[in-house]
C-alpha cells in the first residue's frame, strides 16, 4: 500500500516484511470490514423494516404505557409514559440485585467457612448445598422457591405477626411494614448519622496507624458503636423525634398503607441468594485454601488467637483470591435477576422488555434499550475491579 | 488453521440448519408456501383447546384446526402444515419478518395491531372476553366487589391491559400480579396469593378444568373486554389475505349449510341446492381469485369438518374439549342469535 | 554411651512392644463421631441443628413423592387421591418422558438421534483411553467434522453436494477414529504405522511416508460415499427437534463453536493491534454483560431484521447463533485466563527460536494453556447447558418448553410440579457429573489456579 513506487526491491520487502507497516494493513482491513459489516447491517434493518412497514423511532417513549406494575418504589401511574416504565424497571432490577448481592456475599462467606468446617456432618451439608444448588437451572430454582415456599404463606387475614407487631406482618401478599414519614426537623438526625460515621472513619484510621506504629491493639469497635448509633439517637429525641410511622392496615382484601415487599420479590431475592452464595461459598473456600498452610502455623506460632489468625492472616491474603471472581459472580446476580420475570417480580426484562415491547411493538429500540442498561452497570462493575486488581497489585510488589 | 475451522462450522452450521434462501418479499405467500410444500402457520404455547401439544408430538385444537384448514385448501392435504409454537411476546414479529406465513393464535384483533404491526387479521374465529374468577368462599358475586383485591394475570397480553383500565375506570385499586409462567401463575391463584384470576373466559374455563376441586371456583358473570380473535397474515398480500378469511368463512358457511365432514362426499355428488353446488365448485368457480383448486372448500371440510364439528370437539364437551358452553354466545352461528356470520358464497 | 551401644547390638533382635490402644472414645464408631460430630459444644449444636433439617426434608419429600404417588394413570383426572386432591401423578411423568428427552421427534426415527449420541460417544471415548495415540486429532475431528454427521443424521432430507461430501469425511473419520484406537489398542501401534508397514514403504525414505496415507483417506472417503450414497433419511424439520435432545444441541454447538472463536477473540484481545484489540474487547465486553435472555430476544426479534432481503433464518438457528454469541465471549476469557498462567518466559523463548506468531501460539503456548483450561472449559459448558433452559422462553421446546406443554394438554392439564422435579434431576445428574469430572481434572493437571 505505502510502497507503490519502490526505489529498489529489496525496499519493498522491507515494508513488507516490516512488523509495524503490516499491523497497519491489517488494521486497517478488519475496520474497513467492521465499517462494512455495520453498515450494511444498518442498511438492512431499515429496508426491512420499511418493507414490512414497522415503524421506527425512539418517539413512542412518550407515549402513554397505560399498564399496573405491581411493586415499585418510585410514583408511578398507568398513565405515565414508557419512558418512566423503563426506569421504573431499572430501579426494581437495582434493588433486587443490590440486596441480593450484599445478602448472596454474606450466605456465602458463611457456607465457604462451613465447607471447610471440622464437623463432618455440617461439612457434607455444605458440600451438598453447594452441589445441588450449582447443578440445577436457577429457573427451576426460582420457581421452587415462589411455588414451595413463598407461595405457601397464609393468606391477609391470617398474616404472621413477626416478633409479634401488629405493624410488621407477613401473609401471602407480601411483607408488610410500617413505613417511615420523616417530618420537617428529621434532616438534622441524618445530618447526625453522617457526621457519626465519618468520625467513626477517623477514628479507626487513627487506630490502625497507631497499632503499626507502636504495635499496641486498640480495640475500636465500642466507641464506634456508640458513636454510629448513639448521636443520632440524641439528635433524635432532642428534636422531638420527627418521624412518623404509616402502618399497615388490614382493609378490605388486604393489608393497605405502609411499607411492602412482593412474595415473588421475596422468592426471587431469596432463590438469587441462595444460588449465588453457592458459587460464592467455592470461591471463598478456594480463596482460603490458596492460602498456604505455613501461614496459619507462622501466624500462630506467633502466639494469635485463632480467631485473629482468620481475621488478621487468613482473610486478607484470601481476599485476593475471592475479589476478582466475586466481582464477576455480583455481575452475574444483576444479570440473573432477569429471570425474575418467571414468578412475577417487575424487574427491567419484564416491565420493558416484555409488556411494553408487546404493547408498542418497537422491538428493536426495547431491546437496544435493556442492552443498553445492562452493559452500564456490567462496564461500571468491572472498571471497578479493574481499579481493584491494580492496587492489590501494588501492595503485592 | 483455526480460522478455517471456524469457517469450517460456521458453513456446517449454515449448511446443517438451513438460512434457506426465500426471496421473501417478491413472491406471493401463496407461491412461496407452494413452492415450499407445507404452510408455516404460528400457534402459541399451548393453550388448552386453542393449541395443545399431545403426548405423540401432534398439534390438535381449534386454532390449529384453522392450519390444517387453510393447509388443506391449498394442498388438499391438512398434514402439509408446520407448526410453529412461539411466545407471545415475539409473535407479531415472527410473523413480519417472514417467518410465518400466518398466525392462528389467540391475538385479540385492535385497530393499533391492526394498523400499525405490519399485519391485517383476517376473520373472528373466536369471540373472547376477558373475565375473572374467584374463590366461591370469598362470597364474591360481581367483579364491582373486587376493591383492592390482587389479582394474578399473564404478562404480555392484552389482558393485563384491560385490568388496568377495568380498575381505572372503576376506581378499584386492583393489584395486578404479572406472571409470564401460566402455570405459576394458576397455581398462585389456587394458593390464595391472589383474590381472583383473570384471563379471557375460555382461559378460564380451561384453569378450571385443571383445578382439583372444581366446584369451589366460580367464573364472575362480567365480560370486562371484547377479545375477538382472529387469524392474521402480514400486510401487503390481499390473495393470501383472502385465503385465510375465505377459509374462515367456509368452515361457518357450512356449518350453516348443513355440510360435515360425515356428509361431504354425499354433498358434493348430489348437490341439494346452488349454493352447496357453489360451495363444492361444482357448479361456479370460486377459486379463480384466490389461486386455489376448484374444490379447495371441500377439501376444508373433509379434512377438519365445519366450525360447529370443530368448536365441539376442542371447545366444548367432546373428549378433548375443555367445556365452554357455545349455545347463546356471540360464538354460536347468527341464525341461532350468535354473532359467527359468512358472507355468502356466490 | 553405653546403652546406645548395647541398644545397637541388639537392635537386629529388637522386636518393640506392641503399641498401647488409642484412648477410649478416640477410634471406632464412637470416636469418630466424637471428632467429627460433637467436638465441643458449637460443633454439637450444629449436628444436631443439621439432623433435623434433614430429617424434616426427608420427611416432606417421602409424603410428596412416595406416599402420595400414583403411578397408574391415563390421565390427570384419574390422578385423584380424594375427590379434592390430586396425588403425585408420577404417571404423567411416564407418559410424556419420551417427549422430555426427544421432543416431538417422530418415534419411529428416534434411533437417529441414539445412535447419532453413540457414535459420538465412540469417537470421544479414545481420548480417555491412555494407549491411543493423536487424541488431540481425534478430539478436533470429533468437534468439527462430526457436527456434520450428526445434523444430516438429526435433519435427514435431501442433501446437496456439498452436505453429501461433508457427511461422508464424517463418516470416513469415524472409522479411520475407530480402526486407530483398536489398532492402538492391541497393537501399540497408531494406524499411520500399520499402513506404511503393509504397503512396504516403511523401508523408504521418510518423504514418500505421507503417500500411502493419503491413498488410505481418499479409499476411505470414496468408501464413505458409497456407503451413504443409497442411504436417505426422512427429513426431519427441526420444528421436531425438542426436550433434552435441543437443549443438547444448543449447548453442543454453542461450546463447539465457542471454542475457536474464543481463542481467537482471546488472542485478539491480547494483540498489539489496537483496531482489533478494541473490537475485540467490545464483544466480550458487550455479550458478557447482558443477560443470555436478552440476547436471545435480540436475536429472534432483530436477526432476521438485519439479514438481506431474501434471507430467512428459522428460530431454532437464531437462538443457535446467540448462544454461541454469548458462549464465544465467556470462553474468550477462560481463555484469557489460561494465556496469563503461561509464564512470559516462554512467549519470548518462542520468539527467540524464531518461530512466527501463529507457530509460537500454536505450539508452545496454546498447548500449555490448554491444560489449565480444560476445568473451566467444562464447567463453562456446565454453565451453558443451564442457560439453555431459557430458549424455552422463547418458545422452543427444550426440556422445560415440553414440561409446559404437558400442564396445557387438556388430559394432563395443571400438571408441572412432578415434571419440572423431573426434570431437575436430569439437570443434576448431568451438572453433576460434570463438575464432578472439572474437580477431578483440576486436581489431575494440577492447575487449581486457572483464573
Amino acid at each position: 500500500m505505502s510502497g507503490n513506487t519502490p526505489s529498489s526491491s529489496r525496499g519493498a520487502n522491507a515494508v513488507i516484511n516490516d512488523e509495524r507497516y503490516r499491523s497497519i494493513f491489517y488494521q486497517v482491513v478488519v475496520f474497513g470490514l467492521f465499517i462494512w459489516a455495520v453498515l450494511s447491517l444498518i442498511e438492512n434493518t431499515q429496508i426491512n423494516m420499511a418493507t414490512r412497514k414497522m415503524a421506527v423511532g425512539f418517539d413512542f417513549l412518550k407515549n402513554t404505557a397505560g399498564f399496573a406494575v405491581a411493586w415499585t418504589p418510585l410514583d408511578y401511574k398507568p398513565s405515565d409514559s414508557y419512558l418512566m416504565v423503563y426506569w421504573v424497571g431499572i430501579i426494581n432490577t437495582l434493588i433486587l440485585a443490590g440486596i441480593s448481592i450484599v445478602l448472596a456475599t454474606f450466605l456465602g462467606f458463611i457456607v465457604g467457612i462451613l465447607r471447610l468446617s471440622k464437623n463432618w456432618l455440617v461439612a457434607q451439608i455444605a458440600s451438598w448445598y453447594v452441589e445441588v444448588l450449582r447443578n440445577t437451572p436457577l429457573l427451576l430454582q426460582i420457581i421452587f422457591w415462589y411455588l414451595g415456599a413463598f407461595a405457601n404463606l397464609p393468606r391477609p387475614k391470617q398474616s404472621i405477626e413477626i416478633l409479634g407487631f401488629e405493624s410488621l406482618v407477613l401473609n401471602n401478599r407480601g411483607l408488610y411494614i410500617p413505613k417511615p414519614q420523616p417530618e420537617d426537623l428529621f434532616w438534622l438526625t441524618a445530618l447526625a448519622l453522617l457526621v457519626a460515621v465519618l468520625i467513626a472513619i477517623v477514628l479507626n484510621k487513627r487506630a490502625t496507624r497507631k497499632q503499626q506504629q507502636t504495635g499496641k491493639y486498640i480495640s475500636t469497635l465500642v466507641p464506634t458503636l456508640l458513636l454510629v448509633f448513639g448521636l443520632p439517637l440524641v439528635v433524635f429525641v432532642l428534636t422531638g423525634m420527627p418521624l412518623d410511622w404509616e402502618i399497615p392496615a388490614l382493609k378490605g382484601f388486604n393489608y393497605r398503607g405502609g411499607g411492602f415487599v412482593l412474595p415473588a420479590m421475596l422468592a426471587v431475592m431469596v432463590a438469587l441468594v441462595v444460588y449465588h452464595s453457592a458459587y460464592a461459598a467455592e470461591m471463598v473456600r478456594a480463596g482460603i485454601l490458596s492460602v498456604s498452610k505455613g501461614q496459619t502455623e507462622a501466624a500462630s506460632s506467633l502466639g494469635l488467637k485463632q480467631s485473629f489468625v482468620m481475621r488478621l492472616v487468613i482473610i486478607p491474603q484470601a481476599m485476593r483470591a475471592i475479589v476478582p471472581p466475586m466481582i464477576s459472580l455480583w455481575m452475574n446476580v444483576v444479570k440473573n435477576s432477569s429471570l425474575a420475570i418467571a414468578i412475577g417480580f417487575p424487574d427491567l426484562v419484564s416491565v420493558f422488555m416484555q409488556t411494553s415491547l408487546n404493547q408498542s411493538g418497537h422491538a428493536v429500540e426495547i431491546v437496544a434499550l435493556v442492552m443498553a442498561f445492562y452493559m452500564t452497570v456490567s462496564l461500571t462493575i468491572s472498571a471497578c475491579l479493574n481499579v481493584y486488581n491494580k492496587k492489590i497489585q501494588l501492595t503485592e510488589r | 488453521m483455526k480460522k478455517l475451522s471456524l469457517l469450517g462450522l460456521g458453513a456446517g452450521l449454515l449448511a446443517a440448519f438451513s438460512f434457506t434462501a426465500v426471496p421473501a418479499m417478491a413472491e406471493s405467500t401463496l407461491e412461496m408456501v407452494k413452492k415450499r410444500g407445507h404452510l408455516r402457520c404460528q400457534v402459541g404455547q399451548p393453550t388448552p383447546g386453542f393449541y395443545n401439544l399431545k403426548a405423540d408430538g401432534t398439534w390438535v385444537g381449534s386454532d390449529v384446526s384453522i392450519c390444517r384448514a387453510v393447509a388443506a385448501a391449498i394442498f388438499g392435504d391438512p398434514q402439509k402444515v408446520e407448526f410453529q409454537s412461539v411466545s407471545s411476546t415475539v409473535r407479531f414479529t415472527a410473523l413480519a419478518n417472514g417467518e410465518s406465513d400466518m398466525l392462528s393464535r389467540t391475538a385479540t384483533w385492535t385497530i393499533f395491531r391492526d394498523t400499525q404491526l405490519g399485519l391485517n387479521f383476517t376473520a373472528v374465529n373466536f369471540y373472547d372476553g376477558q373475565g375473572f374468577m374467584v374463590r366461591k368462599d370469598s362470597g364474591i358475586k360481581s367483579a364491582m366487589e373486587l376493591e383492592g383485591a390482587t389479582v394474578c394475570v399473564a404478562t404480555g397480553t392484552t389482558t393485563e391491559l384491560n385490568l388496568t383500565d377495568f380498575s381505572r375506570m372503576n376506581k378499584l385499586d386492583i393489584q395486578p400480579v404479572v406472571f409470564s409462567d401460566n402455570n405459576v401463575r394458576n397455581e398462585s391463584y389456587l394458593k390464595g396469593n391472589c383474590d381472583a384470576i383473570t384471563n379471557d373466559k375460555s382461559g378460564l374455563a380451561a384453569i378450571l378444568a385443571g383445578f382439583p376441586d372444581k366446584e369451589a371456583h366460580i367464573i364472575l358473570p362480567e365480560t370486562i373486554s371484547k377479545e375477538p380473535l382472529a387469524p392474521a397474515v402480514r400486510k401487503g398480500d390481499s390473495q393470501w389475505f383472502d385465503i385465510v378469511r375465505w377459509t374462515v368463512f367456509a368452515l361457518i358457511s357450512a356449518e350453516e349449510l348443513g355440510i360435515t365432514q360425515a356428509n361431504v362426499d354425499e354433498m358434493r355428488k348430489n348437490p341439494p341446492n346452488p349454493e352447496i353446488a357453489r360451495f363444492m365448485g361444482v357448479e361456479k368457480e370460486m377459486n379463480k381469485g384466490l389461486g386455489l383448486s376448484k374444490d379447495w372448500a371441500y377439501n376444508i371440510i373433509k379434512s377438519v369438518g365445519n366450525y360447529g364439528e370443530v368448536y365441539d370437539k376442542y371447545m366444548g364437551f367432546g373428549k378433548e374439549g375443555i367445556g365452554i358452553a357455545r349455545k347463546g354466545s356471540p360464538n354460536d352461528l347468527w341464525t341461532r342469535g350468535g354473532l359467527m356470520y359468512s358472507p355468502p358464497f356466490r | 554411651m553405653t546403652e546406645i551401644t548395647e541398644q545397637n547390638k541388639v537392635s537386629e533382635k529388637f522386636v518393640p512392644k506392641p503399641s498401647l490402644p488409642p484412648p477410649p472414645n478416640t477410634t471406632g464408631a464412637i470416636g469418630w463421631l466424637r471428632y467429627n460430630l460433637f467436638d465441643g459444644f458449637l460443633s454439637s449444636c450444629l449436628t444436631v441443628l443439621s439432623l433435623i433439617a434433614i430429617g424434616f426434608m426427608c420427611v416432606n419429600f417421602y409424603e410428596w413423592a412416595f406416599a402420595k404417588a400414583v403411578l397408574e394413570a391415563a390421565n390427570r383426572q384419574e390422578c385423584r387421591i380424594t375427590p379434592t386432591e390430586f396425588g403425585t401423578c408420577w404417571a404423567g411423568v411416564k407418559f410424556w418422558f419420551t417427549r422430555f428427552i426427544y421432543g416431538r421427534y417422530t418415534d419411529t426415527e428416534i434411533w437417529r438421534v441414539n445412535s447419532a449420541a453413540i457414535i459420538l460417544i465412540l469417537w470421544m471415548i479414545p481420548v480417555w483411553l491412555p494407549r491411543v495415540t493423536a487424541k488431540l486429532n481425534i478430539a478436533l475431528s470429533g468437534v468439527l467434522i462430526f457436527p456434520f454427521l450428526a445434523g444430516y443424521m438429526f435433519l435427514g432430507g435431501d442433501r446437496n453436494w456439498f452436505m453429501e461430501i461433508m457427511v461422508s469425511v464424517a463418516l470416513g473419520c469415524f472409522i479411520t477414529v475407530i480402526i486407530h484406537s483398536l489398532l492402538c489398542l492391541f497393537t501399540g501401534a497408531g494406524i499411520s504405522k500399520w499402513i506404511i508397514q503393509l504397503t512396504g514403504f516403511s523401508n523408504r525414505s521418510e518423504r514418500l511416508h505421507k503417500f500411502p496415507v493419503i491413498m488410505f483417506a481418499v479409499i476411505i472417503f470414496l468408501l464413505s460415499l458409497f456407503l451413504i450414497s443409497d442411504v436417505a433419511f426422512k427429513e426431519m424439520p427441526n420444528n421436531l427437534w425438542g426436550g433434552l435432545f435441543l437443549t443438547l444441541v444448543i449447548s453442543g454447538i454453542g461450546i463447539a463453536s465457542a471454542l475457536p472463536a474464543g481463542i481467537l477473540l482471546a488472542l485478539g484481545r491480547r494483540s498489539k493491534m489496537t483496531v482489533i484489540r478494541v473490537l475485540c474487547v467490545a464483544f466480550i465486553e458487550l455479550f458478557r454483560s447482558v443477560p443470555l435472555i436478552t440476547i436471545l430476544f435480540m436475536a429472534t426479534t432483530m436477526f432476521p431484521l438485519f439479514l438481506p432481503e431474501g434471507f430467512h433464518i428459522n428460530k431454532l438457528a437464531s437462538a443457535i447463533v446467540a448462544v454461541c454469541l454469548f458462549a464465544a465471549a465467556y470462553m474468550a476469557e477462560v481463555v484469557r485466563g489460561g494465556l496469563q498462567a503461561i509464564p512470559k518466559g516462554q512467549y519470548e523463548a518462542a520468539e527467540a527460536v524464531g518461530l512466527t506468531y501463529w507457530q509460537s501460539m500454536g505450539f508452545i503456548v496454546m498447548p500449555q494453556a490448554l491444560k489449565y483450561m480444560i476445568p473451566n472449559i467444562v464447567s463453562n459448558f456446565m454453565g451453558l447447558f443451564k442457560d439453555t433452559t431459557l430458549v424455552s422462553i422463547i418458545g422452543l421446546y427444550d426440556l422445560l418448553g415440553m414440561i409446559n406443554a404437558v400442564s396445557q394438554d387438556p388430559s394432563w392439564i395443571g400438571l408441572h410440579h412432578e415434571p419440572l422435579f423431573t426434570a431437575a434431576v436430569i439437570f443434576f445428574i448431568g451438572c453433576f457429573a460434570m463438575s464432578k469430572y472439572s474437580q477431578y481434572l483440576e486436581r489431575n493437571l494440577g492447575a487449581g489456579h486457572g483464573r
